[in-house]
């Protein structure tokens, strides 16, 4: 990722550049969300921290004081929030496969349209295999995965924050659980 | 696949199966026009969810309190289901105006002591901007 303008879109947004958080949303909106899924709320809750999450930041802008580090503020806000829906006793289900296989037509993005149009039906079957194969996995490896997931990919320090894990340890775990993943697909 | 493949591929994998709604992605744009500028923010000093102590059932209230001794706000959040009470006290203690920030916003009027009571509130992101005497200040969002 690059850090430097993501602090740039930071600053520009709390002087009050609308255009600039806009961009700042579809930067780190993938990371925000992949930290959420990595904690396996139900739907309606996952949404609802995501949305929290982004009020938040919105509230402060102007009170965040290292810029360059604004995906690893809202990672670590998005855990936090996740952790106490968690303890609020609301269910926490596994996302079904079929739930993620065939998302409403209406959360269709239009980056998705493009994409599924450019993939053949083998590459797509591919893919879906791979995420299959990723649902298999243990919580712990999927959890950091989910997060490692984001687009563009994430910084040690960001999944760090969202997953309240040691930056030691993300290195390690990503290759054994790839490794996991590897010989599933074998 | 090296490990580098193999992760681009669990991130095309969800950029397929499971991107970002768009319409949260609307929602978190939307919330620059709704951000707090004129206003004092009051932060979450207590949170009868966070800590690893916290443990309780459905039943019991969840119990937040935002700002300082000088100026804040103390709630009490009760039910479960779709809608969701909120009794509440601003501090100062004196008569304040509450707007309930969040999916179904309102404006209520306190008693002489500061406290009102907010019934139906649904599910999702919450926040309160408060006016009492020359003071205003809208406190963090929560989830509830």
């Amino acid at each position: 990722m690059d850090i430097d303008s993501t602090g740039a879109l930071f600053q520009a947004a709390a002087k009050g550049d609308a255009t600039a958080w806009e961009a700042l949303v579809g930067r780190l909106s993938p990371l925000v969300w992949s930290v959420v899924r990595a904690h396996r709320l139900i739907d309606a809750d996952a949404h609802e921290v995501f949305q929290t999450t982004w009020f938040r930041l919105a509230d402060n802008l102007t009170r965040i004081k290292e810029p360059d580090k604004v995906g690893s503020w809202l990672a670590r806000t998005a855990r936090h929030e996740c952790l106490k829906v968690i303890r609020g006793s609301r269910r926490v289900v596994p996302t079904s496969d079929i739930d993620v296989l065939s998302p409403e037509a209406d959360e269709h993005s239009p980056e998705q349209a493009v994409l599924e149009a450019e993939e053949t039906a083998g590459r797509e079957a591919t893919l879906r295999g791979v995420w299959q194969a990723y649902e298999q996995l243990s919580d712990n490896c999927r959890r950091l995965l989910r997060v490692l997931m984001a687009s563009p990919p994430p910084s040690y320090a960001e999944i760090a924050a969202g997953l309240g894990m040691a930056i030691g340890s993300i290195g390690p775990t990503r290759g054994r659980c790839l490794g996991q993943l590897r010989r599933l697909l074998a | 696949m090296n490990d580098d493949e193999l992760e681009e591929s669990l991130r095309r994998a969800a950029e397929l199966l499971d991107p970002v709604p768009v319409s949260l992605v609307e929602v978190a744009v939307e919330a620059f026009r709704f951000r707090t500028v004129d206003a004092e923010l009051a932060e979450l000093t207590f949170d009868s969810l966070a800590g690893t102590a916290a443990v309780r059932g459905p039943a019991q209230a969840r119990v937040l309190g935002f700002g300082g001794p000088e100026t804040g706000l103390d709630l009490e959040i009760t039910g479960d289901g779709p809608s969701r009470r909120v009794v509440g006290q601003v501090t100062p203690a004196a008569h304040a105006v509450v707007e309930v920030r969040g999916g179904d916003p309102v404006s209520v009027s306190t008693d002489a002591f500061g406290r009102f009571t907010v019934d139906r509130v649904p599910p999702g992101p919450l926040s309160f901007r408060c006016r009492v005497g020359d003071a205003v200040f809208t406190t963090e969002w929560v989830t509830v």
